[in-house]
């Protein structure tokens, strides 16, 4: 059965997913009501054509700016860099976050040949330069990119670059989870809590 | 730590079975090829899920078989036994404690570890700084997990470093920089608590086995300056930049610290003979499972020792080395469990106590 094999191949290039779960899937659908089978098949088929890179922040959107962007409630003076457009929906959910947001679309990898010319470096300092000419200029810019070693790498660039714009630079705090137990916590995470405590 | 049994499948050439090893000391004898190394693998597998002969996972499984499988039981402080189960199919490992999925082996490490005393060890005391490096890291590892978290983390900075210059991308080689001191300075440290936990013990039992006569000692010698804060080592870093742009390589750092014997001041690898290197390697091992039972018991109040596996050991030692060097490993009072190999003709018996277990290995089929 061709189709049949040819919808499980492709399954299984989708992240996550394995041959068993690609026959299950497959399977579903052989049974599933056909409205179902012929929605979800419009909707991926139209994802791409759908969902665009808001040519601000560099986040998915189906609008240009995005919602976040074009927001008249958001705080214009706090810009928050991530490393992916699935960040700024993370960030999103928690609902703690109201400012801005600037996807850099990767984070540097000499090993990898992703240099700064490959990432939003530019655009975000050019973000910061024209929001001066704004009635509400950007203040400060939080680090938002995972506490790696190529994450820091990047913050630290990220750092080094902002220095003369005139904007504060932060980097989110690192540390024991909230909820979780000391005893269980391993060293590296527990030297950089020690190194970002904070008086209570 | 004791295993009390093991369960072997499709495990090189040893038949499929389950191996009662609840003794203080387990013989296996038999000639070369018969499956007696073979099963120090699979207890060292057990131990830290990957064998001590490196990445060899692909030539573990028995002769038309795809995977392997090893189960292995030993008594904890309670009434119960921990199981370690690990599977190996296609290439894709399984690793369960107590039912449990291990994501990382390193989880593995501090519940029943192990020490192999084997012939590839000799090249811990005469092979390359890189080996002794390997060695020493090892140890570290056992003593302090986030020895290894920050060896990992150590090595990527490195690994992206080298790239950065290879790549002339030199921008990015300044906030490169702090991590790799950072990271580096962290396994310093802990290097510098293993070499003196190690100076402690291994001049005097080293002296204990040879007879030497003079003293041969362990040396750490740090690339980077000892002693020297985050900005002197940073600014130490900086002033090998115009050499590293050249050479497209780091020139400096924890990854080329030196770790020597000398004796008489002088080194002792150049002078010493391959029987007194040899000594050494056993007595490295020895000192690691000192270091580990010392640890444990810092951390608990109980001793309590790694499995020793003992390959083929003796044989090169001669009669009164032989007597001398199983007077450095732990009594059976202290509940260490060894297991030894040994060869046919060898005068096994004199080695034996009240509770030792005797197999005899004969086409990887254990007889008891």
């Amino acid at each position: 059965m061709k189709a049949l094999e040819d919808l499980v191949t492709l399954f299984t290039r989708l992240p996550g997913i394995g041959r068993k779960s690609a026959l299950r899937m497959t399977y579903y659908l052989l049974k599933a009501d056909p409205r179902f089978a012929q929605s979800l098949a419009e909707q991926i088929a139209g994802l791409q054509d759908q969902i665009k890179f808001c040519s601000v922040c560099g986040s998915y959107t189906e609008s240009d700016p995005c919602p976040v962007c074009s927001g008249l409630d958001r705080d214009r003076r706090i810009l928050c860099v991530v490393e992916q457009p699935q960040d700024v929906i993370t960030i999103e959910a928690s609902r703690e976050y109201r400012g801005l947001y600037h996807v850099l679309g990767g984070l540097l990898s000499p090993l990898d040949g992703i240099g700064p010319d490959k990432l939003r470096i530019a655009s975000l300092i050019q973000r910061i330069r024209k929001s001066r000419n704004e009635s509400v200029p950007i203040q400060e810019v939080v680090l938002a990119t995972n506490p790696t070693v190529e994450g820091d790498t990047t913050a630290l660039y990220i750092r080094k670059v902002l220095e003369q714009e005139g904007v504060a630079v932060t980097r989110l705090a690192t540390g024991i989870p909230v909820g979780g137990d000391l005893e269980y916590a391993d060293r590296l995470t527990l030297a950089r809590s020690f190194r970002g405590r904070m008086p209570l | 730590m004791s295993f009390s049994r093991i369960r072997l499948v499709s495990y090189r050439n040893l038949e499929d079975a389950e191996i009662n090893t609840a003794a203080d000391r387990v013989f296996l004898i038999g000639e070369n090829g018969q499956g007696k190394t073979n099963l120090l693998e699979a207890l060292y597998y057990l131990s830290f899920g990957g064998s001590f002969r490196g990445q060899v996972d692909a030539q573990i499984p028995a002769n038309g078989v795809k995977g392997f499988g090893l189960k292995g039981y030993w008594k904890n402080n309670s009434i119960l036994e921990d199981e370690i189960e690990i599977s190996v199919q296609n290439s894709v490992k399984d690793i369960r404690l107590n039912g449990k999925p291990v994501r990382d082996r390193k989880e593995l490490v501090g519940h029943n570890p192990s020490v192999v005393f084997c012939h590839e060890d000799f090249s811990f005391a005469a092979g390359e700084p890189e080996l002794r490096r390997f060695f020493f890291d090892q140890c570290a590892g056992m003593i302090s997990l986030d020895y290894i978290d920050i060896l990992r983390a150590y090595r990527r900075v490195l690994k992206q470093r080298n790239a950065a210059l290879k790549e002339s991308a030199y921008d990015l080689l300044e906030v490169l920089d702090p991590q790799f001191v950072r990271y580096g300075q962290e396994l310093m440290a802990i290097r510098e608590i293993i070499f003196a936990r190690f100076q402690k013990q291994f001049p005097q039992l080293y002296e204990h086995v040879s007879q030497l006569g003079k003293p041969v000692e362990l040396e750490y010698r740090p690339n980077w300056p000892q002693g020297a804060g985050f900005e002197e080592i940073l600014q130490f870093v900086e002033s090998k930049r115009d050499i590293e742009i050249i050479q497209g390589t780091t020139r400096s750092g924890p990854h080329r610290d030196r770790w020597n014997f000398v004796s008489g001041g002088e080194s002792f690898t150049d002078t010493a003979s391959t029987g007194q290197l040899r000594l050494v390697s056993l007595v490295l091992r020895v000192v690691e499972a000192i270091v580990y039972a010392e640890t444990v018991e810092a951390q608990t109040g109980t001793r309590q020792w790694p499995v020793l596996l003992l390959d083929d050991v003796l044989l090169e030692l001669d009669v009164g080395k032989r007597r001398r060097f199983l007077e450095l490993l732990p009594g059976e009072r202290e509940g260490a469990q060894a297991f030894f190999t040994f060869l046919p003709g060898e005068p096994w018996t004199e080695y034996a106590s009240g509770d030792t277990l005797v197999y005899r290995v004969n086409h990887g089929r254990f007889e008891g």
